[in-house]
């Protein structure tokens, strides 16, 4: 592959997504996009070695059908993106390791870090964010992905809110963007 | 020569079984299966059309009726703009709910300007009916829907212009004046 789809992403990153579509939009829902992105072959992708690789083409194929059929459906996105979490990295991973590991799953030209630390705030830097390269297109997605995956490792007391620059989908760059997340507790 | 691109979410709203997937397979595949399976969850399809100068892509969620989806349903109407509330004319129950569920479960959670048209499905069983044409044009009239049609989707009448209609309305509410109208 060259250009734009240099890259690939290990099974287990389809294999949790499919399940996030199904566990929100249930089993037509997660159809109707592969089969949008012309990848139905790929709904028994869980039955499949984990340790295989896709090649990022198909990836984006799955995520441009993704964003064309959500148009419009932010908070739906959003809550793909927790489940997407939950079930990518189901338990024993701090937020720093969480962080670390998708960047080796999904190879290719993109980058997610910590850029700041403190007690009750994380600033994260997305560059080139895989999720939403199209224009028009905003981040629900991995946004929801990265405030699951850190609530998750924190006491139940505990809730996350993000917030940062409103993003401008209009600009062909509104894939690279800083995502505070904001801890707070519920009670 | 289209100028002007425009990306539409319609849905369709009704209780099981009245024909919501087979409206939209006969509008985005010319088709009609008779033996009946239930969407699980939603099913959304794209379909393009030309009306004037826009070129109009629609997201349609074929949303499904079962009361079990109905929490993850409110979800989906996120950024609709509108939708077909469909009854089957054999089945006075699916009518009665029109009004009670799926207009207001729509009114809540899709767009505040989101149009919406009554339709009565299986028009084909005409000598089976439960709900007559006049009890279906005034509850159009009542809850203010921009249009009342009977449909067939296992013949096809009606069903092509029925998603025009919807489309034509739902860009009138975005200010979209049409010469075709």
């Amino acid at each position: 592959m060259i250009g734009d789809y240099k890259g690939e992403v290990k099974y287990n990153v389809i294999t949790a997504l499919l399940q996030a579509y199904h566990d929100i939009l249930d089993y037509d829902g997660m159809k109707s996009i592969l089969k949008e992105a012309e990848m139905l072959h790929l709904k028994n992708i869980r039955d499949e070695d984990q340790n295989q690789y896709l090649d990022l083409f198909s990836f984006k194929k799955i995520i441009t059908a993704q964003n064309c059929l959500l148009y419009d459906s932010s908070m739906l996105l959003f809550e793909i993106g927790k489940k997407f979490s939950f079930y990518l990295f189901p338990y024993g991973k701090n937020f720093e390791e969480i962080v670390s590991e998708i960047n080796s799953i999904i190879i290719t030209d993109w980058k997610v870090e910590i850029v700041e630390k403190q007690q009750n705030l994380i600033v994260i830097l997305v560059q080139k964010c895989i999720f939403c390269s199209e224009i028009g297109v905003p981040c629900d997605l991995f946004k929801g992905f990265l405030v699951h995956s850190l609530e998750k490792s924190l006491p139940s007391e505990y809730r996350v809110v993000h917030f940062g620059e409103k993003e401008d989908v209009e600009d062909q760059n509104h894939n690279t963007f800083i995502l505070k997340l904001k801890m707070e507790k519920k009670y | 020569m289209v100028d002007k691109k425009i990306n539409l979410k319609l849905a369709l709203l009704g209780d099981p079984a009245v024909g919501k997937t087979s409206l939209i397979n006969r509008y985005t595949e010319e088709g009609f299966k008779d033996n009946y399976q239930p969407t699980l969850g939603v099913n959304i399809v794209m379909k393009k059309l030309k009306i004037e100068e826009f070129e109009v892509q629609l997201a349609i969620w074929d949303i499904a009726g079962q009361d079990k989806y109905d929490l993850t349903r409110k979800m989906f109407f996120e950024g609709c703009t509108g939708s077909l509330l469909v009854y089957d004319i054999t089945r006075s129950s699916t009518f009665d709910r029109i009004q009670s569920k799926w207009l207001e479960d729509f009114k809540n959670f899709a767009r505040s300007d989101g149009i919406y048209i009554l339709i009565g499905n299986k028009s084909d069983l005409r000598n089976k009916d439960a709900v007559s044409i006049e009890r279906g044009q005034k509850l159009a009239e009542q809850i203010q829907a921009s249009d009342f049609i009977e449909t067939s989707a296992k013949l096809g009448d009606n069903v092509e212009a029925t998603f025009r209609k919807l489309v034509v309305h739902a860009l009138d509410s975005f200010d979209i004046q049409l010469k075709l109208k």
